[in-house]
Order: structure tokens, then C-alpha cells, then sequence
């Protein structure tokens, strides 16, 4: 084994490379979204020699190099990716912070040519920074085999900056890059804001220091949204009263919007560059008759008053869709013709014939000629993995979670979910939610799981512990969103008014209590909306197929266990005692049959199997149209309390990991009761008025 | 270690585009052995990785996409 050299000499190593690298006369900084082949692009200008190094207080590496370009010597800093100059996250931070700090440079702008819109997001920025660049068109070659052809001169032209294509993994364009970093300079390209942010970029310019070849109007943008990273600069250059007279401009502008500056910002720099953009892009082959009336759908689905018919309509149809084709047609073939008609009986069948009749066959199957939900056979039986772990997970909720995903893949691949988030980001802020708790409670409605990790984008533990709650507490997530769909399609519309209305109320409970714990205003959550187009049905089948795979290995296991640990309860007349013992909870105070006890016990695994358990025992008469008024109360309530019941095992697994064991056990002990108190309370209420 | 395949994923919400290594589920949760569930890096969002069947699929529409006169 080689001995390390000793850590004086690597030292000594990184210092003259580093000299080296600092010599050079001039300083070329790389800038570009994430992966848009910035790094190959810095490869194929610096050659090996380079150093990596953490940016000073963070964690974040910015790589060093030297180049000769046009004849002259360049030092080259290769930038963590970056969407925004406004920071969102600790790499964004260091890229702006490099461009703040650093003096006398280029910046080479790298952009995916396939995504260009997103590309000029940051050309405008720069601009607005007035810092002199250069854009790379980069991976123009595969822009070229989808069919958009991007008016190089005319771009060019409109940033005042020069634009050339490459292809930087195979060194394509890089010789007349070189020679056009030479020649770089501020882009003309300046979007305007409306009047009033005008004005008040106007005042705040007058009120910041010069920062060295960074723009003032930059700066001012900054400090106007409140970019907390900017606030230490800020006040080590700026008096305080000239602080709290930038704080007043900021407050009172801030004061004329609904959503937040960031937001408004954000949205009308947006508009400008999709100006920019419509003027130099074109696809070949593509459907660019119908862009326009695309643009304006895409424009009247985010709008605070035509949005909201649009997000009605489609739910409606996603309603429609997963309520009746898949959970009653898909799943009465099934669920009656497929497994009870056939599959079962077959089962029994051939047991029956491998098997003697006696102890084993009666242990798998149940005695022969007996119905199967009179038995406790292993595999067919009233809690038989066959008849009910798989009835459930493949004959209940597969058919209608896969309606489900279907029209999910739909909004997905149409781009109208990120307008979707848009809207019910507006709907929880109206319910008093704001800021950074909005974003996981929205994603909370694909998974609960993995917006509760999500939560750590919250600044203190009290936040994140409320987060948690929240959406631990009144987020279904997709699956059991699918299933509450599924049942209210089959109760009478006044039921699944009533059923809506206390979700809601207790949402807005909920709200009301995290706006009071969590300060904050306005939201950062979507910047960039992608264009509405036609789905594709084979990306539709490939994202539900995707879909389906993660769901049948995620959740099937589960429905197993779950259906395992009944039969084992059962078994050992354990289940006839937890019924017992539930029943003054669930008959008593919920007015539910005694057997829906064991849902309740399955929701401890996930609340999708323990409505499913709920389907399956309604759903004969849902289907045969024969629901009485009990019954509809009796589902109402029982989807309530399911849908506040304490989260699945694996959300459960992760809060305790996120959050500790004892802020884990306080919030399950906590939504227990609460999801009890608030049925029993519906029930009460529904009896009385319904 | 997660069952998420590193490769680049593009976020269906936000678009971002990032590399799907070390954006699978975390060890806490109980799933994480065969979860190929990958978490947008940007905005959060999660969503499936298209693999297997879902994964031969695309593969199979991306090929016909290309044959000349395929779909575009």
C-alpha cells in the first residue's frame, strides 16, 4: 500500500495549483441550471488540472481550473447548479454568493438548448445583475433530434449578449466559445416589472452600495423579497435607518399583492422570457397551431377566478372517473366475477383434489361445501390471505387506484399538475396554512412519507413537529385518496357533502393552529410552469404502470401481513375480544357495526386497507342501490375517522425517525382520540340534521 | 440500500432534472429495501422511477419514437 503523502506536501500540492489557478488575468465563471453539462463543459475548457474545494461555511464543493482561451491565460470556478439567483437552497446560495464576491469576471452560461425557457430564466437575472456573459446553447445536437430549432442570431440579438451552440461532450462548438468569452458583456435584455415594483426597485437602487460589477437592480430585487442570505451584507454596508427604510419599501409593496413579492417577481420575469422565448423557438413537426390556445388554458388554470371552474372540472372527472368505472365497474368484475366466482371456487377446487378431506385441507381452505367467510382457512377463509389479503389488495384497491394513477399520470404528463399545486397552494393558504408549510402538506396528497422528510425544509423543530401533525393528521395520501373517492361515489350527495365539510373543518382547525404556531407570509412554492399540451397515451401507460409496480410491491406485503395478523387474532379468538373491547369506541360512540373493528386494526397498517375493509362490507348494497340513510351515516363517519386515523406504518416509521420516538408517540397519541372524537362528533351531528 | 436506479430523473412537477442516485427513500422508512419511489431535489415532489415492466415499456416506445416515420 502507497503511504499517504504527508498532509504538509498535499497542502503545499493544493496551494501552487490553487496559485496557479489565481495567476491567471481573468476570471470565467461557469453559471447554469443543473444538469445541463456544465461540468463537461469545464472539463473540456480546463483540462485535469483542477482543485475541489468546500465553499467557505458550507458543505458545498466549487471546482477550480485554469484554461487558455483565445491566447490568454483564464482562471475557471465551475458553479454548484442553479435556477434562481434569489437563493432557495444552500448551492443556489454559493453561486450567488460567488458571483457577489468575486471581481473582474465572465460568466459562461451554460444552457440545456431543450430546455431553453428555463435556461432564460437565468439569462434574465444575469442580465439584471449586469454582469457581462456568455450563453452556451449545450446539448444543441439533441434539442436538433426533437425537432426545436432555436433562432441562434435573433436570440443573440434580443440578449445583446453572444449565443453559441455546442455540444460539450464531444467538444462541438468550444473553439468559437473561447473566442466569444474574450468578447463577453452585459445582456441588454431587462424585463420590466409592473409600476409599482418599479418604483419601489427604483428607491431601493438609491439605497444599496456599490458591489463591485454585481448590478444594484439585482441587489435591490434581492433585498425586496426578502432574501434573508443577503441580510448580513446588507447590514455590515448599510446604516440602520437606511435598513429600516428598505424594510418600510418592502413591507408596503409587499402589502399590494396577495401572494408574495418572490411570487410576483418570479411570475412576471416569467412572462417576459416566455415572450423571448415564443420569439426564437420553434419545433419542427410540432403542434404549434395549437401552442396559443395551450398558453391562454395554461394562463386561465392558475387564475384566481377562471382557475377555480377548471379545478373543479377536473376533479369532477378524476371524481367520475375513479368513483364509477373503477371502483364499481372494474371492481364488481373483479372482486365478483374474477375472485369470488371463480378464483376462490377454484382454489377450493383444487385443494379438494390434492388434498384429503381433514386437518390440513380445513386448515387451507376450510371444511368442504362451506361458504368461505364462515370458515378460518388459511388461504380461503373470512380472513384468508387468498380471499381477503389479495381480494382486497388486487380485486378492491387495485382497480381503483389504477383508475386513480391513470388520471394522475394524465394531469402529470398534461403539465396541469404543477397548475394544480398552484391552486390548492392558494386553497390552504386560504385556510390559514402559509409559507414553507404549504409545499409539504400539498405533496403530502401523492405520499405522506415522503412529505414528512419534507418537513425539514422548516426553520425550527416546532415548525417541523406541526408540519408533521398536519400531515400525519388530515393529508390522505393518493392510495387512500383513491378509496374515499371510491366510497363517496356510492353514498348519496348530501353524505358526501357532510363528509367534505368536516375534512374541511377540520383542516381549517387545523390551519387556524398552524398559522398561529408558524409565522411567515406568502408562498415560494411553483416558479416555472411548464406549457399545457395533449397527453401521450404511451406516457400516460408508462407513468401508471410505474405506478402500480411501486404500489403492488409497497403495499401489497402489507395488505398480507395485515391480513395475516387478523387471521392469527382470529385464530386464537383474539379478534372477538378486540371487538369487544372496541365496541363502545365503535359502536358506542361511532354507532358502527362491531366488525368494523378489525378495519380500524388494519389502519394501523395503512388507511387504505382499512377502508378498503370499509368498501367491502358496504359495498354490496352501494352497488345494488339499496343504501339507507344508517348506512349513509354510517360510511360518512366511518370515512372521517379513516381519513384522520393515525398514519400508515411506513409515515409512522418516518416521523419517529425524523422527529424522535417521543414526539412520534405524542403525535400518534394525539390524532388516535382526535380522529374517534371528531366521528363520533359527525355522528352526532348527522343524526341530528341530516 | 433503496432500489432506485441512478440515472437523470425530470420532476413531473417542477421540471428539474436531477441524478436519481441518493434521492430514494432513507433508511427510516420500513419500505426503503425495494421502494423506487425518488424525491425531486428542487420542489420535493415524489414520484416512482419507471423501471421494470413500467421501465421496458418506455424503452419500447422511446425505440418506436425513433425508427424513422415512428411517432415523433
Amino acid at each position: 500500500m502507497t503511504p499517504p503523502p504527508p498532509a504538509g506536501a498535499a497542502r503545499s500540492q493544493v496551494d501552487l495549483e490553487r496559485k496557479a489557478v489565481v495567476a491567471a488575468p481573468r476570471c470565467l465563471i461557469l453559471v447554469g441550471n443543473p444538469n445541463v453539462g456544465k461540468s463537461v463543459l469545464f472539463g473540456a475548457l480546463t483540462g485535469k488540472y483542477v482543485t475541489v474545494s468546500n465553499y467557505p461555511g458550507t458543505t458545498v464543493e466549487v471546482t477550480r481550473g485554469s484554461a487558455q482561451l483565445a491566447g490568454r491565460a483564464w482562471h475557471v470556478m465551475d458553479t454548484p447548479g442553479t435556477n434562481n439567483l434569489l437563493p432557495m437552497s444552500e448551492d443556489e446560495q454559493v453561486t450567488r454568493d460567488i458571483l457577489l464576491q468575486e471581481r473582474d469576471y465572465a460568466v459562461l452560461q451554460v444552457c440545456d438548448a431543450k430546455n431553453l425557457r428555463r435556461g432564460l430564466l437565468l439569462s434574465a437575472q444575469l442580465a439584471e445583475a449586469r454582469v457581462p456573459f456568455v450563453l452556451a446553447l449545450n446539448m444543441a445536437d439533441e434539442a436538433a433530434g426533437r425537432g426545436i430549432r432555436i433562432d441562434v442570431e435573433r436570440l443573440a440579438r434580443e440578449l445583446g449578449v453572444d449565443v453559441v451552440p455546442t455540444v460539450a461532450v464531444q467538444r462541438q462548438g468550444l473553439t468559437l466559445l473561447s473566442e466569444k468569452v474574450a468578447e463577453a458583456r452585459p445582456s441588454a435584455f431587462l424585463p420590466r416589472y409592473d409600476p409599482l415594483i418599479e418604483a419601489a426597485l427604483a428607491q431601493v437602487e438609491g439605497l444599496l452600495p456599490a458591489r463591485g460589477g454585481f448590478g444594484r437592480r439585482a441587489l435591490a430585487m434581492m433585498a425586496l423579497v426578502g432574501d434573508e442570505s443577503l441580510r448580513g451584507l446588507l447590514a455590515a454596508s448599510m446604516a440602520p435607518a437606511e435598513l429600516e427604510r428598505l424594510d418600510g419599501i418592502r413591507r408596503e409593496l409587499s402589502a399590494r399583492y396577495p401572494e408574495s413579492l418572490r411570487f410576483v417577481i418570479s411570475r412576471q420575469r416569467l412572462a417576459a422570457v416566455d415572450r423571448l422565448h415564443d420569439a426564437v423557438l420553434s419545433r419542427t413537426g410540432a403542434t404549434s397551431a395549437g401552442s396559443g390556445l395551450a398558453r391562454r388554458l395554461g394562463a386561465w388554470s392558475t387564475h384566481p377566478v377562471l382557475g377555480v371552474p377548471m379545478l373543479a372540472a377536473v376533479l369532477f372527472a378524476a371524481y367520475e372517473f375513479v368513483g364509477v368505472l373503477g371502483a364499481k365497474t372494474a371492481v364488481d368484475f373483479l372482486e365478483n366475477r374474477v375472485f369470488y366466482d371463480r378464483v376462490i371456487p377454484w382454489t377450493q377446487a383444487l385443494f379438494g383434489w390434492l388434498l384429503p378431506a381433514g386437518p390440513l385441507h380445513d386448515f387451507l381452505v376450510g371444511p368442504p361445501g362451506a361458504p368461505f367467510r364462515e370458515t378460518s382457512g388459511f388461504l380461503v377463509g373470512k380472513y384468508g390471505i387468498l380471499s381477503m389479503g389479495l381480494s382486497y389488495g388486487i380485486a378492491i384497491v387495485l382497480p381503483i387506484v389504477t383508475t386513480f394513477f391513470i388520471a394522475f399520470s394524465i394531469l402529470e404528463d398534461s403539465g396541469y399538475l404543477p397548475r394544480l399545486a398552484v391552486m390548492v397552494n392558494r386553497v390552504f393558504k386560504w385556510m390559514g396554512l402559509n409559507g414553507k408549510a404549504v409545499l409539504p402538506m400539498v405533496l403530502g396528497l401523492g405520499c405522506d412519507t415522503m412529505a414528512t422528510m419534507t418537513a425539514r425544509i422548516m426553520e425550527t423543530r416546532k415548525e417541523r413537529v406541526i408540519v408533521t401533525l398536519l400531515l400525519a393528521l388530515g393529508v390522505p395520501c393518493s392510495a387512500q385518496l383513491a378509496v374515499v373517492f371510491a366510497m363517496l361515489a356510492g353514498v348519496s350527495a348530501a353524505a358526501a357533502a357532510w363528509f367534505g365539510a368536516s375534512i374541511l373543518a377540520v383542516l381549517f382547525l387545523v390551519g387556524w393552529l398552524a398559522a398561529r404556531v408558524i409565522p411567515g407570509r406568502g408562498s415560494d412554492f411553483v416558479l416555472e410552469l411548464p406549457p399545457l399540451r395533449l397527453p401521450q397515451a404511451g406516457n400516460v401507460a408508462v407513468k401508471t404502470l410505474a405506478r402500480i409496480e411501486w404500489y403492488l410491491r409497497e403495499a401489497l406485503p402489507l395488505f398480507v401481513l395485515g391480513t395475516l395478523l387478523l387471521w392469527g387474532l382470529d385464530r386464537v379468538h383474539a379478534l372477538s375480544l378486540l371487538e369487544r373491547a372496541a365496541a363502545p369506541v365503535v359502536v358506542g360512540l361511532l354507532d358502527l357495526p362491531p366488525s368494523a373493528a378489525s378495519a380500524f386494526i388494519l389502519g394501523f397498517l395503512r388507511r387504505d386497507y382499512a377502508a378498503a375493509g370499509l368498501f367491502s362490507h358496504f359495498q354490496p348494497f352501494m352497488q345494488a342501490g339499496t343504501m339507507t340513510r344508517e348506512m349513509n351515516i354510517q360510511v360518512t363517519v366511518a370515512l372521517v375517522t379513516i381519513t384522520l386515523f393515525i398514519p400508515c406504518i411506513a409515515n409512522f416509521f418516518m416521523i419517529l425517525k425524523e422527529r424522535g420516538w417521543r414526539t412520534g408517540a405524542a403525535i400518534a397519541g394525539f390524532i388516535l382520540p382526535f380522529s374517534i372524537g371528531t366521528g363520533a362528533l359527525v355522528n352526532v351531528l348527522m343524526r341530528r340534521f341530516y | 440500500m433503496p432500489a432506485v436506479v441512478a440515472r437523470n430523473e425530470r420532476c413531473p412537477l417542477c421540471g428539474e432534472e436531477f441524478d436519481a442516485a441518493g434521492q430514494g427513500c432513507r433508511p427510516s422508512c420500513p419500505l426503503a429495501q425495494g421502494c423506487r419511489v425518488v424525491c425531486c431535489p428542487r420542489c420535493g415532489y415524489s414520484f416512482p422511477q419507471e423501471t421494470g415492466l413500467a421501465g421496458k415499456l418506455r424503452g419500447l416506445l422511446d425505440r418506436r419514437r425513433e425508427r424513422p416515420g415512428g411517432t415523433p
